[in-house]
């Protein structure tokens, strides 16, 4: 039997205990590896998604610590500014949990008032279009006026007070251009007013309202009817502050939505005529070419952020096994884009607002709950 | 025509309370707490951030049907801790944490408006 025993049994002792040690400690990183994977990334596969959902709570990982820590909050969360002017913005969220990212998306959609033609009273109208279809082409004008210096109009108040409502006011009369040639087709040349322009709306303020603010659609050039001579359209409107929740015409933004940031990795290394192949599986200036130390050809990736995630990659089968696409979980990419007169950040910055009163009445409310449960016991 | 009044989705109606709790009358340490007049919105927000607490076994919440505006959360802690200590902890963690990001977004706003200028 002693002598049978096979050879790498004979080597010393020391030496397989370090080996054994070494497998121990790769198999442990590698491990490690794969779980702080599935903690911070979804990763896009050929047909699937793998880890998707939000895992970090505590008991998820045995070796982790997911319970809430203010102060692991304040040292991870950061934001980012990456573009902004008047009317559209792009920012970084990065260390929130994605339920608060899609709660500020929701907010900015449904829940930041803005003001909005909600009444309209018709006096004289012989155009082509129809009361309701023209009161529901005048309700979607976005107003270029500041919501917050209003309060919202009390449902049973017809009349409207200088706080919660603005006249706006639409009389228009097409006629025929008498300074016309005899032989002119273009109905701009024979009619006067032949379009009506949300430009031809003017508004009348109400009590002190002229000294606060201004009044205007946002945009001057929206076509709201056309008109032949003799046509007429006359309307007053009363202009209300809204939730988007009651109706899209409340709502601030044209889009806010937000995408995960995304992750290329290669593999390996990718020369030759595949570097072109790549580069096309990817938005422009995602993968770039650069000559490396053999002096050939290789694809490195420039920046990810840029890409739509297609997954053309996986389409190509000497390509697919090179690539690791993901998204990191907890970080956000904002766009919001502004309909009304406000810029977006101040729009963001409401949506906070709003999200923090939310809390706090929330926080009341529950106390007076508690109260009368200890009421009634 | 037979529509609901749009205004549902968020005033209370008359008598009417935002938040009830009723306790679970299977299990020990677990609450339903029903809210009125809020969504996913809140309901999400509220749940992720329960489940961070470790004295929490479950949270959960749903909407019982797309026409009725509220909401109810399910809690259930370990035996030293009430559901509603639960919550208000929850809620309190999350005020500190959007003023946080308050405070951060307005910074970030500032310090890129002033490179521009």
């Amino acid at each position: 039997m002693q002598q049978n025993k096979p050879l790498h049994n004979q080597i010393p002792k020391r030496n397989q205990l370090y080996r054994k040690v070494l497998i121990k400690l790769t198999l442990e990183t590698s491990k490690m590896y794969h779980i702080e994977e599935m903690r911070t990334r979804l990763t896009l596969n050929e047909q699937s998604l793998s880890n998707v959902h939000t895992t970090d709570f505590p008991g998820s990982y045995s070796g982790y610590n997911d319970a809430w820590d203010s102060r692991k909050f304040i040292s991870n969360f950061r934001v980012k500014i990456i573009s902004i002017d008047d009317k559209e913005m792009q920012f970084d969220m990065i260390g929130i949990d994605a339920s608060i990212a899609n709660a500020f998306r929701r907010i900015l959609i449904a829940e930041v008032p803005t003001m909005a033609i909600e009444k309209v009273f018709l006096y004289n109208n012989t155009s082509v279009i129809q009361d309701e279809v023209l009161a529901h082409r005048l309700g979607l004008i976005p107003l270029d006026v500041d919501a917050r210096l209003f309060e919202f109009r009390q449902t049973d108040d017809l009349e409207g007070t200088a706080e919660d409502t603005l006249d706006l006011e639409l009389n228009i009369k097409c006629t025929k251009n008498p300074s016309a040639p005899k032989d002119a087709t273009d109905p701009n040349v024979m009619y006067k007013h032949h379009k009506v322009f949300s430009g031809d709306i003017v508004w009348i303020p109400k009590g002190n309202q002229s000294d606060v603010s201004c009044v205007k659609p946002v945009h001057d050039d929206i076509l709201i009817a056309k008109l032949r001579p003799g046509h007429e359209i006359d309307v007053k409107m009363q202009a209300v502050k809204g939730l988007g929740r009651d109706h899209a015409k409340f709502s601030p933004v044209a889009t806010a939505s937000y995408r995960l940031l995304p992750e290329i990795k290669l593999l390996s290394k990718i020369t030759g005529d595949d570097v072109k192949e790549l580069q096309s599986c990817f938005s422009p200036g995602v993968i770039g070419i650069k000559q490396n130390d053999q002096c050939e050809e290789e694809a490195y990736v420039v920046s990810a952020r840029m890409d739509t995630c297609s997954r053309e990659v996986f389409r190509h089968p000497n390509l697919k096994d090179k690539v690791k696409l993901s998204k990191v979980k907890d970080h956000f990419i904002y766009s919001v884009e502004s309909a009304v007169g406000l810029a977006p950040n101040v729009l963001v910055s409401e949506s906070i607002k709003i999200l923090m009163t939310k809390c706090r009445s929330f926080l009341r409310e529950l106390d007076n709950a508690q109260d009368k449960e200890m009421d009634t016991q | 025509m037979n529509a609901p009044p749009a205004f549902e989705s968020f005033l209370l109606f008359e008598g009417e309370k935002k938040i009830t709790i009723t306790k679970d009358t299977k299990v020990p340490n677990a609450a339903h707490f029903t809210v009125n007049k809020e969504d996913h919105t809140l309901g999400n927000l509220l749940r992720s951030q329960l489940l961070k607490d470790p004295k929490v076994i479950f949270a959960g919440y749903k909407i019982p049907h797309p026409l009725e505006h509220k909401f109810i959360l399910r809690v259930q802690t370990t035996g030293d801790y009430s559901p509603q200590e639960a919550f208000t902890n929850a809620i309190t963690d999350l005020i500190s944490e959007i003023s946080l990001l308050e405070e951060r977004f307005k910074v970030a706003v500032r310090e890129k408006q002033q490179g521009i200028e």
